[in-house]
């Protein structure tokens, strides 16, 4: 076997370096792509070309769901997906899955899809105080029906590849819900009700794209678990499932009314021994919303009372809001230099337009300037010095009664 | 100033034996704060994630807990610690019970909608609980929800790189960790800290647990002053695959294909083990047969892919298609055909049986720490039967756990007070990489110890290849104290395996010590000078502990006959 040339694209983005993250392309020599994995791939590379990439694996055979990412456009897993499973004739191009904050370059944070289980509540909670194990035949039907399910490996894949998730902000995705109803249809399980009333109203927001099945690499079919709780909701519950709403706007999600009591109470079994969270705060993990595929909207955020805000000098305002981007939202803290150095206001961003550094203005030299590389500009932002390709970016801005807002 | 944070219970790793440990200790005191961190995902490190084969438990009335008692010490060779292996196997009928009526879990059946049993080697009655052959993804999948429906704290991506000791340095007061994902260190204080990041032998060429894992609560135990115990016992498990290049390689290929019937051949076509144990052949227990695979591997008889062959496709494609699915997909995606052709494997690294030594309730040799899982010693002797590793960590893990609980609510509570300088000492010495403009790659230093513990500290091992090995790892050491790595701090992988090579220098200083120390053959330890095993010289635990110079001390004690005697052991065959 000869070897032959492959590009390979990757997507690197440092919370560290800041900026939108881009691709970085790599050349490797592979010399047998039917016993290379894309996580042999990476490793190469790191050894060999960049040390400084970041991904993220475990077991390195399928079993843990920790490498799934986007390659050549589809979710898969880093260490189940073979060179050779890739055309020869295309470049090999590896990013971080979509819905999820990137931590760095191919790692993504999965703590939203964990909420997402706690909200669906799908973990197991007994119906009876059993000492010894149901009897349940092999073939009962209710092991046939969830058969595969259970051997869900919380890639994430699945809901990467959803196009909901993006669009409604209490959709549960599609793993939280193959969970829920393999728990639906698990007789020895208590919360049948209200694991029901959690999961039905997300059913809804499918739009049975069947994205997820398509990736699963386990091949569980989250499509099939949607369809089948809200079957189990008619029989079970008598009520007429909601259509999918066909417009694209952010409706407001889909609250199953009937027995609204019944979900609260659902709600109070998911948050049981959460007092005993030790106090975390300054230690969150840092999670930035990465720029995946879908990055989150622009929104419009009041800076405060243009009368605060001192003529002829640029005052630099930390912004604090709520962003929300697939199914997870955070608070995001952003700097914004505002410039009053004429009438007219400038917003700009804080971030060096070359490697995404911190800049200043200095009131001495009249000048914005970077402290990393020496860039520097002028009162209105153009380079005057420096590696920087461009001017400071700016945010556009609108002025409402007294108040000053920026689109973020 | 390093971040801190204090909780009742500090439990490092999120394996069974870990979760188990904080699910149990949390159920019987739910106002302990309990703090979990590991070093990869929630629930998703470890090996206990990569169990295929199975829980090995009494539930049948034909079997008893005399009979799993008798297999373990015979599998053991007789130097288990013999309450601890009583406790395994009489907890684990209860323990199972529990994962699937507390938490879930749910095993095969059989067609009477009992829990299914199938044969395991070693064993006298067919007492392995599965779930296909993906068990371990069911068990931890499982403990992991039963942990967030809880609510308990786990921070992610955070590995502990060394545990604190008070000023004595007798008591342990918590953990220095690591923030993998913004480069920080964090101190975790707490009234017990559990160990329990599984062991997972993967400083060799070939190893079948993840290559997240590294050995570092092996390293972290011993570096704290923790009496540890029989290290020499490394298993290996025959069917490893051998993928050139690929860090796949080292995954197993699970031993019912052999259990089935499947053949084994050398470089030049024969079917060797015929030469080693002619009468059960291919069917030999493990160590035997990585052995007879070595030696042939050794002798100018390997493949040219450097192992051996095995072979299934005589018992028919559809045969080995229906009930192997797993394995046949396994090869299919790195070009071989189980079902029709043969494929390359060798043997592989595949559990430590040593660790720390621990009491009934896990408690080590130190105040304030416990340890549980595969991190602990003693329990399965000089060789682990397959089916009692993810057990051990299930049903020790729960003792663990209730103990805690009580230990905790005695008045246990308390912190003690951090040695003064200790953080900040360790803190600077393993952000030195950063600091250095030059030196070697943590890469090249790892690729390298591996190469030398297989070769020298492996399969087969013998006297003048182990005091080589000493003095290698020595200068490993030394050169890895000059280590560079470059690039930031946040999410370094270059750093990570520079961490990582930290545990393994220490540990495979700690294997090849006791090694040389045990002139004999026995279970998975291999020597080929002491080809026999010695009963009247062998009977012993090699209990090892860190010395003033940094170097293992051993001590060999004798081991306790306390519920079977020798004769007993020695008698016992299966039936
Ligand atoms: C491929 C394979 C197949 C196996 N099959 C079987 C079988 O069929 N039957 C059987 O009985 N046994 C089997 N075993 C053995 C069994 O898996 C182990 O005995 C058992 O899972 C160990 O459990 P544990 O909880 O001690 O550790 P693990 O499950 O390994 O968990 C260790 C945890 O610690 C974390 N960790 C590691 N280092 C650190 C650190 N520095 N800081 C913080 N966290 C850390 C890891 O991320 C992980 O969460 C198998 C092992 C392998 C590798
Ligand atoms: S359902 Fe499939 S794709 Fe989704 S998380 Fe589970 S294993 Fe991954
Ligand atoms: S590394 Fe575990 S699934 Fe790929």
């Amino acid at each position: 076997m000869s070897a032959t040339k492959r590009n390979v694209r990757v997507f690197r983005y440092d919370p560290a370096v800041g900026g939108d993250g881009g691709f970085r392309d790599y050349t490797l020599e592979v010399e047998n792509a039917s016993a290379m994995t894309m996580l042999d791939v990476l490793l190469h590379i790191q050894r060999e070309q960049d040390p400084t990439i970041a991904f993220r694996f475990a077991c390195r055979v399928a079993m843990c769901g920790s490498c799934g990412m986007v390659i050549n456009g589809r979710e898969r897993l880093a260490c189940k997906t073979n060179v050779s499973d890739l055309p020869p004739s295309e470049d090999i191009t590896l990013r971080p899955m979509n819905h999820f904050p990137v931590i760095k370059d191919l790692v993504v944070d999965m703590d939203p899809m964990f909420n997402k289980f706690r909200e669906t509540l799908s973990f197991f909670e007994p119906k009876e105080q059993l000492t010894e194990p149901a009897r349940i035949a092999p073939d009962a039907p209710e092991r046939e029906e969830i058969r595969l399910a259970t051997d869900c490996i919380a890639c994430g894949c699945c809901v990467s590849s959803c196009t909901m998730v993006d669009h409604h902000p209490d959709y549960a995705g599609p793993a939280a819900l193959a969970r829920a109803y393999a728990l639906i249809a698990d007789s020895r399980d208590g919360l049948f009700q209200e694991r029901l009333a959690a999961a039905l109203p997300s059913c809804h927001e499918c739009r049975t794209e069947t994205n997820c099945t398509e990736v699963c690499p386990k091949g569980i079919s989250p499509t099939r678990a949607i369809k089948y709780i809200q079957r189990t909701a008619l029989v079970q519950l008598e009520v007429t499932p909601k259509e999918a709403e066909v417009e694209e706007t952010e409706a407001p999600p889909a609250r199953w009314e009937v027995d609204r009591a019944t979900f609260i109470r659902g709600a109070g079994v998911a948050v049981i021994g959460a007092a005993v969270a030790v106090t975390l705060g300054s230690v969150a993990a840092i999670t930035t919303v990465g720029p995946t595929e879908s990055a989150a909207a622009e929104e419009w955020v009041s800076v405060g009372r243009i009368a605060d805000l001192p003529q002829g000098k640029v005052t630099t305002v930390l912004l604090n809001y709520e962003a929300r981007s697939g199914i997870y939202s955070q608070t995001i803290s952003k700097p914004v230099m505002i410039s009053r150095l004429s009438d007219e206001i400038i917003c700009y961003k804080t971030a060096c337009p070359h490697l995404g550094c911190t800049v200043h203005f200095e009131n001495q030299s009249d000048e914005f300037r970077c402290a990393c590389h020496g860039g520097t500009f002028d009162r209105s932002g153009s380079v005057i010095a420096g590696p920087p390709p461009r001017a400071l970016d700016r945010y556009r801005h609108k002025i409402e009664g007294d108040q000053l807002l920026v689109l973020i | 100033m390093t971040q801190s944070v204090k909780a009742d219970l500090l439990i490092v790793g999120m394996g069974a034996a870990a979760s188990m440990a904080a699910l149990y200790a949390l159920d019987a005191n739910p106002d302990l704060n309990i703090l979990i961190v590991t070093k990869a995902l929630k629930g998703k490190g470890g090996c206990s994630r990569m169990v295929q084969g199975g829980f090995n438990v009494v539930l049948h009335p034909m079997d008893s807990h005399e009979k799993h008692f008798m297999d373990t010490l015979k599998g053991g060779q007789y130097i288990n610690k013999q309450d601890l292996a009583y406790t395994l196997v009489t907890e684990a009928t209860a323990t199972i019970k529990e994962m699937e009526t507390r938490f879930g879990c749910f095993f095969d059946r059989n067609p009477d909608g009992t829990i299914h049993q199938k044969p395991f080697a070693g064993q006298s009655y067919d007492r392995t609980v599965h779930k296909g052959d993906l068990t371990g993804i069911e068990i931890m999948s499982r403990l992991t929800e039963q942990v967030i429906k809880r609510g308990i704290p786990v921070l992610e991506e955070t590995r502990a790189v060394d545990l604190l000791l008070d000023e004595s340095g007798k008591t342990v007061t918590g953990a220095l960790l690591f923030d993998m994902r913004r480069g920080d260190f964090l101190v975790a204080e707490a009234g017990a800290t559990l160990v329990a990041t599984g062991g997972g032998p993967t400083q060799y060429r070939f190893h079948a647990p993840g290559p997240e894992k590294s050995v570092d609560g092996l390293g972290m135990l011993y570096r704290a002053g923790a009496v540890m115990m029989d290290m020499e016992m490394v298993q290996f498990h025959p069917t490893g695959l051998i993928i050139p290049g690929s860090v796949v390689a080292g995954a197993l290929l699970e031993e019912g294909l052999r259990g089935a019937g499947a053949y084994l051949f050398n470089g030049n076509g024969e079917r060797y083990m015929l030469n080693y144990a002619p009468d059960v052949a291919e069917r030999a227990t493990r160590d035997v047969v990585s052995r007879s695979s070595y030696i042939e591997m050794t002798s100018g008889r390997a493949t040219p892919e450097g192992g051996v062959y095995i072979q299934a496709s005589h018992l028919g494609p559809e045969f080995v298609l229906k009930n192997f699915p797993g394995m046949a997909e396994r090869c299919r995606q790195f070009g071989y055909d189980l079902a029709r052709g043969r494929v390359p494997i060798s043997p592989t690294a595949h559990f430590v049986m040593g660790g720390a030594a621990v009491d009934l309730n896990g408690q080590s040799s130190l105040e304030k720490l416990f340890v549980a899982g595969e991190d602990a010693g003693g329990v399965h002797g000089a060789n682990r039967l397959g089916g009692n590793g993810i057990c051990e960590s299930c049903v020790l893990g729960r003792q663990v756990g209730k103990a805690l609980s009580k230990h905790l609510h005695n008045g246990n509570r308390a912190l003690a007070t951090t040695r003064k300088d200790q953080v900040k000492e360790t803190a600077d010495r393993l952000l030195r990489p950063f600091t250095r403009d030059s030196g070697p790659s943590p890469f090249d230093l790892r690729k390298r110890i591996k190469e030398m513990n297989w070769n020298k500290v492996g399969v087969v091992r013998d006297g003048p290849h182990l005091t080589e090995a000493l003095a290698e790892i020595d200068a490993i050491a030394d050169e890895a104290s000059r280590m560079r790595v470059s690039g930031g701090r946040n999410y370094n992988m270059m750093y990570t395996a520079a961490v990582d090579l930290l545990s393994m220098i220490d540990v495979s200083r700690m294997v090849a010590t006791s090694a040389l120390a045990r002139e004999e053959t026995r279970g998975a330890h291999s020597r080929s000078d002491f080809p026999k095993q010695r009963d009247d010289y062998g009977l012993f635990n090699s209990n090892l502990r860190r010395g003033s110079d940094g170097k293992p001390v051993i001590e060999k004690t004798p081991v306790a006959f306390t519920r079977k005697s020798l004769e007993e052991c020695q008698n016992y065959r299966k039936g």
